[in-house]
Order: C-alpha cells, then sequence, then structure tokens
C-alpha cells in the first residue's frame, strides 16, 4: 500500500481518534500522541489494514486499546494521584469561569468510568450504530445498551443537581 | 414539534432505547430556540454532544518518510556491501602499497649489490697497491743489486 493511498483510507476518521482518545485521556496533547501513535502503528500494519472489512472500527479499536494501556501504566508508575491533582484544579478553573450547561456536562463526562464515557463518544456523539460500537469496544450489544442507559442517566440526574444548585443559588 | 413527543423519546433515550433517527430528532429539538420549559434542563446535553463532535486534532500526522519503505531486508544487503566494499577497498590498497615496499625493497637490495661490488672492487685496488710495495722493495733490492755488480767491478779491476 502506498502512503497515499494508506492516507486516503486512514485520514478521513482521524479527528474521531482523537475526540475518542481525548475523551479517555481527557488531555488535548495525550490525545494528539495517542493519534499519532495509532498511525505510526496502522501505518506499520498496513499491509493488513486492506483486510479488514472495516478499517474505521478497527483503528477506533485500537485507539481504545492504547488509551485504556496509557491510562493503566499511568495508574502503574503512581502518576494517576498527580493527574487527579492536575485534574481537579483544572475542573476547578472551569467551574469558576464557565458556568454554561455545555462545560458542566463535559465535566459531569469525565467522571464517568471509561467505558461508558467510550460508548457515549460513540453513540451521542460520534452516532455510530450499536453493531458498530459492539465491534469497536470488543462488547455485546446488550451490554453496550446498559452501560449507555446508565451513563446517560448519571449525565442527566448530575445536570438537575447542578441545574437547581444554579436555580436555588440565583 | 409536540413536546409531548420528546417527552416519549426521551425516556426511551434514557433506556438506550432510541434508535439512530429517533436520535437525530432529539438533537434536532434541542437544537431550536423554543424548548419547552421543563425540557431546557436536557438543552446542555445535546449541547455538549455537539460541541465534542466539533472538536477536531490540531497536530498533523507525521509518517515515517518514504525511504522507509524500503523492506528492511535491504537495509542488510546494503551494509554488507558497504562493509565488503570498505574491506575491499582497505585490503587492495595495502597490496599495492605493499608492492611498491617490495619494488622498494628490492632496490635498495639492488644498490646494496652495486655497493658491495664497488667497495670490492676499491678493496682489490687497495691490495694491488700493496703489490706496488713490493715492487717497491724489489726496486730498491734491485738497488743492493746495483752495489754488488759494482762492488763485484771493483773486484774485477
Amino acid at each position: 500500500m502506498k502512503q497515499q493511498e494508506f492516507l486516503t483510507t486512514v485520514l478521513p476518521f482521524k479527528d474521531k481518534l482523537y475526540r475518542l482518545a481525548k475523551r479517555i485521556l481527557v488531555s488535548k496533547d495525550e490525545a494528539e500522541d495517542a493519534v499519532q501513535e495509532i498511525y505510526l502503528k496502522l501505518w506499520r500494519g498496513k499491509e493488513k489494514i486492506g483486510q479488514y472489512k472495516n478499517p474505521e472500527a478497527f483503528a477506533i479499536t485500537m485507539t481504545k486499546n492504547y488509551c485504556l494501556d496509557r491510562l493503566k501504566s499511568k495508574q502503574a508508575a503512581n502518576l494517576k494521584i498527580v493527574h487527579n491533582n492536575f485534574q481537579n484544579s483544572q475542573n476547578l478553573e472551569k467551574e469558576v469561569e464557565a458556568n454554561d450547561g455545555v462545560a458542566i456536562v463535559f465535566q459531569i463526562m469525565e467522571t464517568l468510568p471509561e467505558q461508558q464515557r467510550m460508548i457515549l463518544q460513540l453513540r451521542d456523539v460520534e452516532q455510530y450504530e450499536y453493531a458498530e460500537i459492539a465491534e469497536m469496544l470488543e462488547l455485546n450489544e446488550t451490554a453496550i445498551r446498559v452501560a449507555l442507559s446508565r451513563a446517560r442517566k448519571t449525565v442527566r440526574e448530575e445536570l438537575i443537581k447542578k441545574h437547581n444548585y444554579g436555580i436555588s443559588n440565583n | 414539534m409536540e413536546s409531548a413527543i420528546i417527552d416519549k423519546l426521551l425516556e426511551s433515550y434514557f433506556e438506550g432505547n432510541t434508535t439512530l433517527q429517533q436520535e437525530i430528532q432529539l438533537r434536532e429539538y434541542f437544537k431550536q430556540e423554543d424548548v419547552a420549559p421543563h425540557l431546557e434542563v436536557y438543552r446542555p446535553m445535546f449541547d455538549a454532544f455537539a460541541a465534542a463532535g466539533d472538536e477536531v486534532s490540531e497536530s498533523e500526522v507525521s509518517l515515517p518518510a518514504k525511504t522507509r519503505t524500503i523492506k528492511p531486508v535491504w537495509y542488510s544487503v546494503a551494509a554488507v556491501l558497504l562493509v565488503a566494499v570498505t574491506v575491499g577497498s582497505v585490503m587492495f590498497s595495502n597490496q599495492e602499497l605493499s608492492r611498491e615496499e617490495q619494488e622498494a625493497l628490492a632496490a635498495l637490495k639492488e644498490t646494496k649489490k652495486v655497493m658491495l661490488l664497488m667497495s670490492e672492487g676499491l678493496n682489490t685496488g687497495a691490495s694491488n697497491i700493496n703489490h706496488l710495495e713490493e715492487f717497491n722493495k724489489g726496486t730498491s733490492a734491485i738497488v743492493h743489486i746495483n752495489q754488488f755488480t759494482e762492488s763485484k767491478n771493483k773486484i774485477l779491476k
């Protein structure tokens, strides 16, 4: 596979990979790094990519695995505490400067378990079919629907809490 | 759009039972200005999903340069060739050098031989000079003979 052919196959879903990576890793820089790594991996395995009936789903699975590994190794390296501190200060800033609902929803999404975050991202942001998400995340459709329902409800509950808090505050 | 329909859609949305088509309907509803007051609370959710979908990666994907597409085998071939050429050139240049050296050595030998011959010649020359001394002795002896003849002649007189 020539480089040009490779790029026309894999570049169209670059932003989707980035958004998923960012949803899992939170940090913009880390998400960009992850995308770069994924493309290098895809490039090295480019002979195989033609064999997959759905290169996009394959790339998303790779992104998911890569990002979850990154999270794991960060935790193993005891960086979690540092990262959480960083996140907290970030969240605080967000709370202070952006009081709008969108920022609050993003904040709530960050508190969801990784799997729910990914499913919410793939369904409500990227609008994939359940069957596609099942393939990407190597799960069955029922598990996905259950996790998705949980994620949506959590967002709703937290949003209502904040909403009511905002109202009672005003 | 009637909010009653949206209420129902939302209900199944939170249960994870909506189709993509229905979810588009929900998104469209929350995009408009007029949203039923009791549904206003959900608006940030759909706004956030839309915003999340607008995020784009800002860095260029950089793949290894084209030369990287060369099969690894060719790298080893190139390396072997390089080593062979280097070793070969060193060896050949060494041979040429030693040939020159050999020639120089041969020339030196020849020169030495010639020198030796010359010095031998000189020595023979020198020994000839010794003979000359003998000759001198001889001549001095002749002088004695002359004296002898002189004295003999005196006696004969």
